[in-house]
């Protein structure tokens, strides 16, 4: 596996940080996983929620210091 | 089973709305909704080719906020709504007459052009419509 992609979000508001990561998802091939730092608290909500409904898989949200984690493997 | 058509109605210029509006065309394209968006009235003056963010983007308590705060820049959501999924924008046909403006003097790659609003009603009954 190639190494996970990693996008900074953090400082961006709401729906930044989700566009970010799906243009990361775009460019990486299925399978791989994109890693997504927030610190805005909606999109630590919200992007879980898109994952789902756009058929990925959630590996993981992680709370940090000042901001989230999320990780998520493309499925398609 | 397919995903129901938002529509979006925008005929306000306010800053606030403006965001709103992008926020959920893009968000709603990028969930896999076709997202069909109306600019008319005051709102077409937001989409102004040759303004200045300031003159674009006019509102009230929270467009400050959001001018400080540096949040997403609404033209900037609306473009990444049209790549990353399916949204369309529509110029009011009627607004662009009274205004005296083409599709050219709007910002240059959002709109997929002129339109009537009895079209665009018909095809609203497909889906949600939302006014704002």
């Amino acid at each position: 596996m190639a190494e996970r992609v990693r996008v900074d979000a953090r400082g961006a508001y709401c729906p930044g940080p989700l566009m970010e990561l799906i243009a990361a998802l775009r460019l990486v091939p299925v399978g791989e996983e994109v890693e997504v730092w927030s610190s805005d608290k909606g999109s630590a909500a919200d992007i879980p929620e898109w994952i789902k409904k756009a058929r990925h898989e959630l590996v993981g949200v992680e709370p940090r210091e000042a901001y989230w984690s999320i990780v998520v493997r493309k499925a398609r | 089973m397919a995903e129901t058509p938002l529509y979006i109605v925008l005929c306000s210029g306010e800053h606030e709305k403006v965001q709103m509006a992008a926020m959920m065309a893009a968000i709603g394209a990028v969930s896999e909704r076709p997202v069909a968006v109306f600019v008319s009235m005051n709102a077409i003056l937001a989409f102004a080719r040759d303004a200045s963010d300031d003159e674009r983007y006019r509102g009230g308590a929270f467009s400050d906020l959001m001018k400080a705060k540096r949040a997403p820049d609404a033209l900037n959501l609306f473009r990444q709504g049209k790549e990353l999924g399916d949204l369309k924008m529509w110029a009011c046909s009627m607004a662009l007459d009274v205004q005296g403006w083409s599709l050219d003097q709007l910002v240059a790659g959002l709109f997929d052009g002129p339109l009537g609003l009895t079209s665009f009603l018909s095809d609203a009954q497909a889906g949600q419509l939302v006014t704002l």
